[in-house]
């Protein structure tokens, strides 16, 4: 009964609005402190925390937010959202609209104000026009002027190009002034929705005016930057000095917006909130760990930007391996930004390549075929690619995770585009059970049970298992028991961006790799490169589950892919 | 839709299985049971209520109304359905006749999904002592609605003395746009409340509560100040810096004056009935600040330690209508 409450009553936007774990430990530190003496050298951080001295002027807690009363939404602190690069496809697609569903869903302080910079020549109005014409295109939530109207007093628009000193000295003074009449207190988050190449023009701009310091600002000053985060090791090391060198680590965010869906988080609570899977989530029980992110989708006019990137690059390195990284990951010490990105982090460290790259990893490329009922062209056919080219748009391998829970179990990792569907999936295979009482044909069609969470679409957890077959003869045959999410908790799940623009300007960061993951994800990623340099990738079939040695290489460990 | 006339429990409990079986697997994550006991007259209110609220949580929804208990033969009319007009869940309208109607449980009890927490909201009147209906004894969770009541305030004042942890009342729900906007302005508070005044109609529970809950946070006597309007006007907080904020409702906005900033008008959405309902299901524990606020409004301390779990209290209304 407890376990059912404790799922619907974790659905709403008031659940997460206080992280509860505070209070109870400091009060268990506090008791252990009294018992054992020897421990007295400084007071720990938990007293010290509840006894410290008043800290004029700001009050240092608010008296009507009481962990307790969870029906109160977080909002964020009155602030400044600064979007760079409001006219492009993500600042239209996802961001405005976004930012519309969180004033809908009163999630936005009432001191708020939606700056867009950009190289037209707009007044507040034409850039008002724009934001209301994304907003209402893809907005989740139903469309209310009213709301609108509210939201549209305060977006404001600066022009200007990234080279021009003159337009950042504008936006400076402009946050200036907003400071007061619009009390946002100085606090801004910059958006960066610009391809990378320039990130070192806007980030030197804004060192260059100081936009990026807290001090001198008064309040907070972060930056959200989107992928790719660089395109290998080194480069990303660059850009990783550079953002943190311009503002600090911490007030750095980086998007990978699968960490914002709502099924990855459920990931953590599926694990940690529950006695039932932990115990067998480790290599005693654990086969073999499958993630896949399918995309029936070809590169959509994206040329330019795939054909020099490559799967590998664009999907494996950031939300597979952060899948991966979740699923793998220990417990962390308490539900917390800093503790969870250390468990992640320590995984991605553990990540070993396999010896032979030449068997375990597996790069592809869409041939011409038919998908859902229409046929489509080759990669290589699409607008602007070159004939030759040799970019894969389907990577597939197997890694390992040197670490004791997960010594000797493979995790299957694989990505593409015009597969048969879009499907993103983490699934568990267990091992076979040891002893079966049953005869060799009673249990032909017994597989290995599996724990399948969806992460898109239909999210949810199965369970596959066997089950007798209903007759006079014992028959075993898997049967598949599932959790669909949006069924149990039918409020629509907030779309990924919303959640994470939300937590940017809340300063929680639990959902936002840091630099050393991306770090260690380069890690993976460069030698698999190098060693593609000289494979051209396999074509397959478009509407084809990837090529076929991709099937050979798990069927070389007596394994399959799992049919999504 | 299965409709029973003259029928038993059992049949019921047969018909919603075979509606299930049926349904297909539309049906299997239900989160709770809601129980809703209510009045003919109110069953268009509740119905839309209902289905605005199931379409945010799965659930199956059991209706009860009563009908004449003095009527000399007891007797059962039941109407089952799935994704229908009660939204996409399951639903079972139970009518009641004669003596069936004190011993609605045992209807009630066997539909109940199992091992799911069961919720109670009495839609149309607010029973004075909850102990006395089986139905709010069994629940986890019990929702009133004071304001449908006659004397609304009187009736807020025996919530409090019948008050037990997992209680809830509608006028509550109402004031969460007000308590969420006030705790977003002591966000950027720079010292403590010195005086904060609630202004409105000095009868309204949510007037009350607001203030209750106010004063039970902030450690100050909060008064509620009459002034036009039905609910509430307005608040004004005056801080002991010297700053003060006042919140005015303008109808479907709330707007925000501080001297010295340009004022701001957010969005005050009305909600209906089936959105608060939705709100109250979204959490099945009990309800801790409104116990404190409830305490503050009754002067009663010590609520949230009363013990969560009722025992059900026989009471026979035509007794006690002859007595009486
Ligand atoms: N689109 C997605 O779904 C998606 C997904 C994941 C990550 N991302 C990342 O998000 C960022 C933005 O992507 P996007 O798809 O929105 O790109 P986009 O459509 O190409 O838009 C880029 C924006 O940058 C501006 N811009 C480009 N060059 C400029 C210059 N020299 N000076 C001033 N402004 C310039 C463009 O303004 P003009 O209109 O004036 O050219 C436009 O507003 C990129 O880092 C991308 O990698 C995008």
């Amino acid at each position: 009964m407890t376990d059912v409450r404790d799922e619907t009553t974790g659905s709403g936007d008031g659940a997460d609005s206080e992280r509860q774990f505070g209070g109870s430990a400091d009060a268990d530190m506090q008791s252990q402190q009294g018992d054992i003496v020897t421990l007295s050298e400084g007071p720990p951080h938990a007293i010290s925390a509840g006894s410290g001295p008043k800290l004029p002027p700001m009050l240092r807690s608010n008296p009507l937010r009481d962990p307790g009363d969870r029906r109160l939404p977080r909002v964020p602190e009155p602030c400044a959202l600064v979007v760079f690069g409001v006219t492009g496809d993500l600042a239209r697609k996802k961001l405005l609209p976004a930012i519309y569903d969180l004033a809908n869903r009163g999630l936005l302080p009432a001191d708020f104000v939606l700056l867009g910079f950009a190289r037209r020549d707009w007044g507040d109005g034409d850039f008002e026009a724009l934001a209301k014409k994304a907003a209402k295109q893809y907005a989740r939530t139903d469309w209310s002027e009213e709301v609108w109207s509210r939201l549209s007093g305060d977006i404001k628009f600066v022009a200007g190009s990234f080279d021009d000193d003159a337009a950042f000295d504008e936006l400076a003074a402009t946050l200036d002034e907003l400071r007061n009449s619009h009390g946002i207190k100085g606090n801004a988050a910059f958006y960066l929705s610009i391809p990378p190449k320039l990130f070192p023009t806007v980030l030197k701009q804004m060192e260059r005016t100081k936009m990026a310091d807290n001090s001198a600002s008064g309040g907070w000053r972060r930056v959200v930057v989107e992928k790719p985060f660089g395109h290998d090791l080194e480069s990303a090391k660059q850009l990783n000095a550079l953002v943190d060198d311009v503002f600090t680590a911490q007030d750095v965010f980086r998007i990978d917006h699968y960490l914002g869906k709502e099924t990855v988080q459920n990931l953590m609570a599926l694990r940690f909130a529950n006695q039932l899977f932990e115990p067998v989530w480790n290599a005693n029980y654990v086969d073999s760990v499958q993630i896949t992110m399918a995309e029936d989708v070809g590169i959509a006019g994206r040329a330019a930007f795939y054909d020099a990137t490559g799967a590998a690059r664009d999907v494996l390195q950031n939300h597979l391996l952060q899948l991966l990284a979740l699923t793998a990951m220990e417990e962390p010490v308490e539900f917390t930004a800093e503790a969870i990105r250390t468990e992640k982090l320590k995984v991605l460290r553990a990540i070993t390549l396999p010896v032979d790259l030449g068997r375990y990893a597996v790069r592809g490329q869409y041939d011409q075929g038919w998908l859902a009922g229409e046929r489509v062209v080759a990669y290589r056919a699409e607008q602007d690619v070159p004939p030759d080219s040799n970019a894969e748009s389907y990577a597939a391998v197997r890694l390992g995770i040197d670490t004791r829970r997960w010594a000797g179990v493979p995790f299957y990792v694989r990505t593409g585009k015009r597969l048969p569907r879009r499907v993103t999936e983490i699934a568990v295979l267990f091992k076979k059970a040891p002893h079966l009482p049953f005869s060799h044909t009673d249990t032909e069609e017994l597989g290995h049970n599996q724990l399948v969470i969806r992460v898109q679409p239909d999210e949810g957890v199965t369970l596959k298992f066997g089950s007798k077959v209903p007759g006079s003869m014992m028959e075993v045959r898997d049967v598949a028991m599932d959790f669909l999410y949006g069924e149990a908790f039918t409020e629509s799940s907030p779309e990924a961006y919303e959640r994470l623009i939300l937590d940017v300007m809340l300063g929680d960061a639990t959902l936002f790799p840091r630099n050393e993951e991306v770090e260690s994800s380069w890690r993976v990623i460069d030698p698999l490169e190098a060693f593609w340099q000289n494979h051209p990738p396999e074509l397959y079939r478009a509407g084809e589950w990837g090529p076929k040695l991709a099937d050979e290489m798990l069927a070389r460990d007596g394994r399959a892919w799992r049919r999504p | 839709m299965t409709t029973l006339w003259d029928t038993t429990g059992t049949a019921v409990v047969q018909a919603l299985a075979a509606e299930r079986r049926s349904g297909g697997a539309v049906t299997s994550g239900l989160a709770l049971t809601l129980v809703v006991v209510l009045e003919e007259k109110d069953t268009a209110e509740v119905e839309a209520a209902v289905a605005t609220a199931a379409a945010k949580h799965p659930m199956r929804v059991i209706m009860v109304l009563r009908h004449h208990i003095e009527a000399p033969q007891p007797r059962l009319d039941a109407e089952v359905s799935i994704g229908g007009r009660h939204g996409p869940g399951e639903s079972v309208v139970l009518r009641m006749f004669g003596r069936l109607a004190l011993h609605a449980e045992s209807v009630t009890l066997p539909l109940l999904a199992p091992d799911a927490p069961v919720v109670a909201w009495w839609y149309s009147e607010t029973p004075e002592i909850i102990a006395h209906d089986p139905l709010g004894v069994f629940a986890d969770r019990r929702i009133t609605n004071v304001i449908r009541d006659s004397d609304p305030a009187a009736s807020l004042q025996q919530r409090a003395v019948d008050y037990a942890p997992g209680d809830t009342d509608l006028t509550w729900t109402v004031i969460t746009p007000w308590r969420a906007a006030l705790a977003s302005a002591f966000d950027t508070a720079s010292s403590p409340a010195k005086s904060v005044v609630v202004k409105g109609n000095p009868v309204d529970p949510s007037a009350q509560l607001l203030a209750g809950w106010l004063s039970s946070r902030l450690g100050i006597y909060v008064p509620v100040e009459r002034a036009e309007g039905k609910y509430i006007s307005s608040v004004t907080l005056d801080f002991e810096d010297g700053r003060n904020v006042q919140m005015t409702n303008e109808g479907y906005k709330l707007l925000m004056r501080r001297p010295g900033q340009v004022d701001t008008l957010q969005p005050f959405p009305q909600r209906t009935t089936g959105d608060m309902l939705a709100e109250e299901l979204r959490r099945l524990d009990a309800d801790g600040p409104y116990g404190e606020a409830l305490g503050a409004v009754s002067g009663q301390s010590g609520l949230n330690q009363r013990p969560a779990v009722r025992k059900h209290i026989w009471h026979d209304p035509a007794l006690a209508a002859q007595e009486g």
